[in-house]
Order: C-alpha cells, then sequence, then structure tokens
C-alpha cells in the first residue's frame, strides 16, 4: 500500500509539471473529462492518446489526423498528448494506471512489449486489451475498415505474442545504412558495401584519401543494432526462442554472434574507421556527423529516411540508403523491426473502446499510412498502402524509402529474426550499451567484459521474473 | 547475535555517561545505559530483525552493527543534550543568544508557537517526511514501476554496494574514525604555536582525506553479483568538489573585481548574478552548443579560423569531467558572486584603512583582513554549494554527457534518476537515495563541527 501512496505523489508532481508546462491542453482535458463519465449524449466522448513525439512532423501529424477524426465523427473526441520519450510515456502510463485516469491508447515501443503485457492495475487486471480480441472478427467499426489483417508481416510477426495480434502497429522501422555516395566515389568506391569485410575495404580507401573526413562510418550505441545483427546472423537474444514460445528467463549476452558483432565494432573503432560519439543512443550527434560529412556511412533507423536524404540534398551530396552490412562469415537470416506500437486500454466501456478502435483504423488507413511514411519514413504498415504508393509512383521519386520495407520483406521468419521478447528489456539494453562503451572507450576485452554484462542481465531479468513472472 | 550487540550498546552507554558526561550519578549512567540499547535495538527492529534471518551474509552483519552504533550514538547524544539543558549547562552560543528568546516568549501558552507553526509542519510532513519515510522502506525491497508485487530484500539494496570482505568492511572505516579523533587528540595536547602543534594540523588534514579514502575502498569495485558503485563514488568526489572550488574560488575573485571602483560597477554586478537565474538544464544546453565537437561554436571557430579540430570531451573522462564541473561552476558562480557582494560590503573599512597605514599590501589585506571576515559566507555557501553540486547536477549532466563516457560522469544523483527512474528499480533506486541523503548528513555535521569553530561572525 505505501507503494502506492508514494507513486501518487509522484503523480501529483508529474499532474502539476504537466499543467505548467501545457496549460491549454490539460484544461480543456479536464473540462471534457469530467462530461464523458456519464457517455451523455451533448458532450463527445473523449478518447485519450498518449504519444512519444514532440516533435513537429510527427506530433503535428498525430495532432491532424485526431481533428480530422473528430470532425468524421462528432461523438468523439480524441486528444493527443505528448511525451517527450518513450520511456516517459511508459512512466506515466503506470502511474496513470495506479491513479485511475489512464487514457484509451498508448504508444509503446518494441522493448517495452513484454512490461505491456505484464502490466497489471491494482486490482490484478491486465491494463491492457489485445487489439484483435477487442475487434472480434469486425470488418468495419463505425464505419472505418479494420486494417489488422492488412498489416506487413514482419510487425505482425513481432507483435504477435501467444497467438494473439495484440496492439496496433503505427511507427515500425527497420535499422539500415546510409552513404555518402559522393565521398565513397571519391574514394573509389563504386558499390555500397553491403558486407562487414566489404564495409571495412570502403573504409580503408575512404580514410586513405588527402581529404579524408574525421572517420569513415558511425552509428547509435544503441542494443537495437546489436539485436539487428542477431538476427542477421540468426542468432538468439534470450531462450524460449526469444520468449516467444514460453517467458525468456535467461538472456544471452556471450554468444558468438554478440561477441564477433561487438569485437568487428571495436576493431573498426581501433582502426579509426568507426568513430564514437562518446554518449549512448546518441542518435542526434551520430545523425550530425553524417549530416555535416564527418563520416561517410551512417548505419542508422529508417525512421529517418526523408530528412537525411534531403538534408544530404540541402548540404550538397547524394544520400543512398542500403540493407545494413552484414557478416558475411554467418549469412544472412534477416533484420527485425523496431519502433512503436499502440495499446488499447483494458476495461474501457463498450462506446469508448468502439471509439478508441475506429480511430486506430482511420489512423493506419491506406492513405494515412502512405502520408505518414513519407514525412518520415517509417515503413507503410500495410500493403494496401505499399500499393498505394506504388501506384503512386513514391518509390521511383524516392528510392531510398524502399530499402527498410525491402530489407524487412527480405528476411525469414525465425525466431531469431522475429526478435527477443524479455522482461526489463530496457535496463538490460542499458547493460549491453554500458559495456560497449567500456569496450569502446576503455579498450577492455570483449569476451571478458560481456561475461560480466551477461550476469548483470541475467540478474535483471531473474528479478523481473519474480515481480511479474506467473 | 542481537542480545549480545545490545550488551555491548548497554555497557557503552553507561561508561559514556560516567566518563564523557561527568554525572556520576547511577541514575544517569543506567539512563545512559538504557538510551543507548533503545537506540541500537531501533534500527534491526524498524527492519524485522531481518538482517539476522537464515539468508543475511556477513555484509549484513557488519551493516546492521553499523546501524545499531548509529542508533545508539543519537540515543546518547540527545539524553546528554537533555541532561545539559536541565543542568542549565547551554552551550556557549546558547547564553547570548537563549537569553534573547527567553525574554520574548507567548503569554497564551505552550501550544500557540505548535499552532503558528501548524501548517508549515503539515506540509513539510505530507511532502518531505512522508516520502522520506517510504523511500526508506523502499530501499529495503526488490520493487519495480508497476509490478503486481514486491519482494523484501531486507539490506541486500545496500550490501551489495560494498565490498564483500567483511574484515576489511570493518577495519577501513575504524582505522579512518581512529586517524581523525587520534589528530584531533593530537592537536588539543600541543600549544598553538609550535611545530608539534601544525604537524598535528597536518596529520589531521591527513585524517580527513583518510576518511575518503576508506570510503573509497569498502565500495564495490563490481563484479560478484555487486554492484560498480566504486567509480560512481570517486566520480561524485571529484566533480562535487571540482564545482565547489571552482564555484567559490572563481566566485570570491570575481565578486572582488566588481566591489573595486569602477565606472558602471552596479551594472556590471547585475550582470554577473544572471547565470544564477538558468535553470541547470539551460546551464547544459549551453554549454553543449558550445563544446559540441561537431555542432559546437567552440569547434567551429577553432575549425574555421585555426584549423583545429577539437577534441569531443564526451570521449575522455577528465574532458568530461572538467567540462561539467565548468557547466556546473559557472552556474553557480552568480549566487556565490551574490553573497560574496553582500559580505564585501559589510567587511570593516577602518581595518582596511588602518592596514593600509601600516603598509600591507593588497594581498596582505586580502588574506589577513578580507578573507577572515568573509569566513561565514564563505562557510555558508561552502554547504548550499555542496548541496548544489550534490543533487542538482543531473540535468547538467543529462545535457552534456549522459553520464558518458563508461559512466565517469555519473555521480550518485545521476546514478540514483538512471537506476530508479529510467530502469525503474525502484528499491535499488531507493537505496542509493537513502545513502546519498546520509553522505549529505555527515558532510553538513562534520562541517559545522570543523567549520563551526574557525568561522569568525565578528562583534564579541
Amino acid at each position: 500500500m505505501s507503494k502506492l501512496r508514494y507513486l501518487a505523489l509522484v503523480a501529483v508532481f508529474a499532474i502539476v509539471a504537466a499543467a505548467c508546462s501545457s496549460g491549454g491542453t490539460t484544461d480543456t482535458t479536464a473540462a471534457s473529462g469530467g462530461g464523458s463519465g456519464d457517455g451523455g449524449s451533448d458532450a463527445p466522448i473523449e478518447i485519450g492518446m498518449w504519444i512519444a513525439f514532440s516533435d513537429e512532423a510527427r506530433l503535428g501529424f498525430t495532432k491532424d489526423r485526431a481533428k480530422e477524426f473528430n470532425e468524421l465523427h462528432p461523438e468523439y473526441n480524441v486528444v493527443v498528448q505528448e511525451f517527450d520519450s518513450y520511456n516517459t510515456v511508459f512512466e506515466q502510463a503506470v502511474l496513470a494506471v495506479d491513479s485511475g485516469e489512464p487514457p484509451a491508447i498508448i504508444h509503446f515501443f518494441e522493448a517495452a512489449t513484454r512490461q505491456a503485457l505484464d502490466a497489471v492495475d491494482a486490482s490484478g487486471n491486465p491494463v491492457f486489451k489485445s487489439v484483435t480480441d477487442a475487434v472480434a472478427g469486425r470488418g468495419a467499426i463505425l464505419g472505418e475498415p479494420v486494417v489488422l489483417d492488412d498489416v506487413v508481416d514482419a510487425a505482425r510477426n513481432y507483435y504477435t505474442v501467444e497467438g494473439s495480434f495484440y496492439s496496433q502497429p503505427w511507427n515500425t522501422s527497420s535499422a539500415i545504412m546510409f552513404s555518402n555516395t559522393d565521398m565513397l566515389k571519391a574514394a573509389g568506391v563504386d558499390k555500397i558495401p553491403a558486407t562487414w569485410g566489404e564495409v571495412e575495404a570502403a573504409c580503408e580507401k575512404v580514410m586513405a584519401m588527402d581529404n579524408a573526413p574525421k572517420a569513415c562510418i558511425t552509428w547509435p550505441n544503441h542494443s537495437w543494432f546489436v539485436e539487428q545483427s542477431l538476427g542477421q546472423q540468426g542468432e538468439l537474444l534470450a531462450n524460449n526462442d526469444n520468449g516467444r514460445s514460453g517467458r525468456a528467463t535467461e538472456v544471452f549476452l556471450t554468444s558468438d554472434g554478440m561477441i564477433d558483432y561487438i569485437s568487428w565494432w571495436k576493431d573498426m573503432a581501433d582502426k579509426g574507421y568507426y568513430i564514437y560519439t562518446g554518449a549512448q543512443r546518441d542518435w542526434d550527434g551520430t545523425s550530425n556527423a553524417f549530416q555535416a560529412q564527418e563520416v561517410a556511412m551512417l548505419v542508422y533507423s529508417s525512421s529517418d529516411t526523408t530528412a537525411l536524404t534531403e538534408a544530404g540534398d540541402a548540404n550538397g551530396f547524394t544520400v543512398e540508403a542500403s540493407f545494413m552490412p552484414y557478416n558475411e562469415a554467418k549469412g544472412y537470416e534477416g533484420n527485425l523491426i523496431g519502433g512503436a506500437t499502440l495499446w488499447l486500454l483494458n476495461g474501457l466501456d463498450e462506446k469508448t473502446q468502439d471509439g478508441a478502435l475506429a480511430f486506430l483504423q482511420f489512423f493506419n488507413n491506406p492513405e494515412n499510412a502512405a502520408e505518414w511514411h513519407k514525412i518520415t519514413g517509417y515503413i507503410p504498415i500495410t500493403k494496401s498502402a505499399e500499393k498505394l504508393l506504388e501506384d503512386e509512383g513514391w518509390y521511383e521519386q524516392s528510392p531510398n524509402s524502399k530499402v527498410a520495407s525491402d530489407q524487412l520483406a527480405a528476411a525469414k521468419d525465425t525466431p531469431a529474426t522475429r526478435g527477443a521478447l524479455v522482461g526489463n528489456f530496457v535496463s538490460i539494453r542499458d547493460v549491453i550499451t554500458i559495456a560497449i562503451e567500456d569496450i569502446l572507450v576503455n579498450d577492455l576485452d570483449v569476451a571478458e567484459r560481456m561475461a560480466q554484462a551477461n550476469e548483470e542481465a541475467n540478474k535483471l531479468l531473474t528479478e523481473y521474473e519474480q515481480l511479474f513472472g506467473g | 547475535m542481537l542480545i549480545p550487540a545490545l550488551a555491548v550498546a548497554a555497557l557503552f552507554g553507561a561508561a559514556y555517561m560516567a566518563f564523557a558526561v561527568g554525572h556520576r550519578t547511577p541514575a544517569r549512567v543506567a539512563i545512559g545505559a538504557g538510551a543507548a540499547t533503545v537506540g541500537a535495538a531501533a534500527p534491526p527492529l524498524a527492519l524485522g530483525q531481518c538482517t539476522f534471518g537464515a539468508e543475511s551474509t556477513s555484509v549484513d552483519h557488519v551493516l546492521t552493527y553499523a546501524l545499531m552504533a548509529g542508533g545508539a550514538w543519537l540515543a546518547l547524544i540527545v539524553t546528554r543534550a537533555v541532561f545539559d539543558s536541565r543542568d542549565g549547562k547551554s552551550e556557549a552560543a546558547g547564553s547570548s543568544m537563549g537569553g534573547e528568546i527567553r525574554s520574548g516568549g507567548f503569554r497564551l501558552g505552550w501550544w500557540v508557537p505548535w499552532a503558528l507553526l501548524a501548517p508549515t509542519l503539515a506540509i513539510l510532513a505530507v511532502f518531505l517526511y512522508t516520502p522520506a519515510v517510504q523511500t526508506f522502506t523502499l530501499s529495503t525491497k526488490l520493487a519495480r514501476l508497476g509490478a503486481p508485487r514486491t519482494v523484501d530484500v531486507c539490506l541486500t539494496n545496500f550490501s551489495e554496494l560494498l565490498i564483500q570482505d567483511p574484515f576489511k568492511l570493518v577495519l577501513y572505516p575504524l582505522l579512518a574514525i581512529g586517524a581523525v579523533y587520534g589528530a584531533r587528540f593530537w592537536i588539543r595536547r600541543t600549544e598553538p604555536g609550535t611545530w608539534n602543534h601544525r604537524f598535528a594540523e597536518v596529520a589531521s588534514v591527513g585524517a580527513m582525506l583518510s576518511v575518503f579514502v576508506a570510503l573509497y575502498a569498502i565500495f564495490s569495485p563490481g563484479g560478484d553479483g555487486t554492484v560498480k558503485y566504486r567509480p560512481v563514488y570517486v566520480n561524485t568526489v571529484i566533480i562535487s568538489v571540482g564545482i565547489v572550488a571552482f564555484g567559490m574560488i572563481a566566485g570570491l575573485a570575481v565578486a572582488y573585481l566588481a566591489f573595486q571602483k569602477v565606472k558602471g560597477a552596479t551594472m556590471y554586478r547585475t550582470l554577473l548574478i544572471w547565470p544564477y537565474a538558468i535553470s541547470p538544464a539551460v546551464a547544459g544546453i549551453l554549454f553543449f552548443m558550445l563544446l559540441d565537437p561537431t555542432a559546437g561554436i567552440i569547434s567551429n571557430g577553432l575549425k574555421e579560423w585555426f584549423g583545429i579540430r577539437m577534441p569531443n570531451y564526451r570521449e575522455s573522462a577528465i574532458l568530461a569531467q572538467a567540462a561539467i564541473i565548468m557547466a556546473s561552476g559557472w552556474k553557480i558562480l552568480g549566487y556565490n558572486v551574490l553573497f560574496y557582494l553582500a559580505g564585501l560590503q559589510t567587511v570593516s573599512v577602518d581595518q582596511v584603512e588602518a592596514a593600509v597605514l601600516d603598509g600591507a599590501s593588497p594581498w596582505q589585506r586580502f588574506v589577513h583582513i578580507v578573507l577572515p571576515a568573509l569566513s561565514p559566507i564563505t562557510f555558508f555557501l561552502l554547504v548550499t554549494n555542496l548541496t548544489y553540486a550534490f543533487f542538482e547536477v543531473f540535468a547538467t549532466i543529462d545535457y552534456m554527457t549522459k553520464g558518458a563516457p563508461a559512466g565517469a560522469t555519473s555521480v550518485s544523483i545521476y546514478e540514483i534518476i538512471r537506476v530508479g527512474v529510467d530502469n525503474g528499480d525502484l528499491g535499488r533506486g531507493a537505496a542509493q537515495s537513502v545513502l546519498l541523503f546520509a553522505a549529505v548528513i555527515a558532510v553538513t555535521l562534520w562541517q559545522f563541527r570543523t567549520s563551526g569553530k574557525r568561522v569568525s561572525y565578528g562583534g564579541g
């Protein structure tokens, strides 16, 4: 009980802080929230939606779609509330569930899938409901056609747990490589490197140039890239088929694939080919280095395909996207997805739930999904959206945008490429990036340091299973 | 194990009352023994005696004994204060100030001051004391944000921060405490002005440093399922000391310059205080914008004009720590300047003029007149700056380095938020914040005891 009170107190602070930072929105939320309780006929039913994007492009897109939906369905009022990171949304959602005021739709990243499935409220009921169960086989909800069956396989496979397609995919990406082809050509590299060996050979040429850049390649020290490499090499991160045939109870941070990838990474850094920006999860620093032509290649999320391509145009160089380089010694099994999905709150009354479901389908209808893809670089989430873009001639116009979809379609469907579902995943990812930083900065032995990380990560997982497991 | 330890506490309490206080009535000795026993029994009882359970380790036992000793010590201090006030033997400071207070008083009754205090106390209880108590409770649990249950882990959250060798765990702190008290004893037994006394003073500085060394030795370097806390401790010491030293020395220097009679001094003074109005997060962003090797202003300038490539401060532990110290020290600079400017106005002009007539150089005047006159301000700033360095640097670090490289700028408050909030590990986060709480109490007490004697408040 005491923990609850503590959390309530934190929630009070959070509410005060939220009220200070965005007075207007909170006021309207509170006002219309009061009217919606009894589902009265006059006031529209409020559907809260919490998302982890606060940038103009992505937040603006979401708010515009909510506005359109509200005009189409005046009986509903979708209210979008933004947060600055996936972690913040997750924390706030957990607190809101405890205090009894959670929104109907919450945006979670892929690493929180296990935690979202395990989340229970104070009386022990699951916090979220499977979207498939809520749709219950209907073809359309309030006139909005259901797009769940149309979702591309890679996303469906990742978010299908225990046979149920749980959350509504929205922003889905993959890790791909962006090359400054002008620089590569100047160094005499005519073909974009596709394997570790080719990357190394290209880097040797790039760094041998007279006006060599600061380094040849970079990517953020984010565990996601490690997971991508494990998928490519066909290796598991966790037991029980990456936590998909049963709850994961052990993670493998000392597997061959893991050690090989990090050793290659360290080797590239030691040779001066890879530049470490000095911070973990440094999306901005690595992207800036590429845009400032301080590196020739960038392994990154496809979510920024549009922005990076445009930045190249603006700075006078050509950006070409390609598959993430793989280990030629192991072969290629496939990359996995990243990004986030929208989760539906459990225990909503039928009218609110249908409104939320209808919005989710509207939000991801072919036109909206295609538009979302265009402004960002997240893959078109449904096959119809892909077809729409093809018919429009979008891919001829911007070939970089197709790479992520192609890469995901090229993956074999195995537990390794479906990605791991692990409890405490966010912390375990931290353990991995801390270890890698230690290895890169302090020049440590890879196997030794990863053995230590393995111990820490498994302790975290064991503790999680103690608190959440069956 | 509990009963023998309590017996030791009772004996010690009795001995303390008999010898240290000097009132050797049997009643008081008995009360001393009782107080020490109760104080020593409180921590293990509050923990539900889990520290002596089947799963407890010898490190847990050592921690428990330390807590019991602390409880007994606290109880004895309180008991002694009660006896002293009953004997009318108030502290020296109380004699002049206490007199003034006693001349006032509330005629309506004893409850009036309490009624006036009630609103403040209520707010403190709700927003400060309750969460504090709950943090203590949480620190003995394995708890995660949103988890359906918690698991009691007793003192594991604390013991895993320490080395797992109970012998060293007892030995090092005892050696350090022995050194501190030994040096104090030596100083007391020597005459001021003699060489012997000077050696003793040097030894007392060494003894103080030995406390830091002992703490370094007892925090775990990682491995064997423990938390790698030693680097966090080292970073905290380096960065906090750096911020306080830089902030205060630069603050005094700037204030002294701004205090000179120059044209437009008022404007300078106003401008100098501005950094204080900036939040730590903004300070972090500002210095990030200055120092970032790719997007930074300084690196661009160096590259454009001199063709120099600036090193990435986030890749080197020393540069990263220096950057944090610079940003945080700059942020607190305005605050220090403000107080030093106010302090400089109180320095007696007569004394300075007399020193000028006596032929003292500006440097001599500064060292022998201005500095001692500023000592109350310096003492106050030492406490506030240290609190700032312990608690307020999170945002600056988060924007500038995020604890990089390899945790070299992860100080204790950063670690608490990383563990407790980002990773959602509430129990460990709570345990680390209890540790930081204890550290701040200890540092403040130590400052009051040592600096208090050297601070001159002027007057009688």
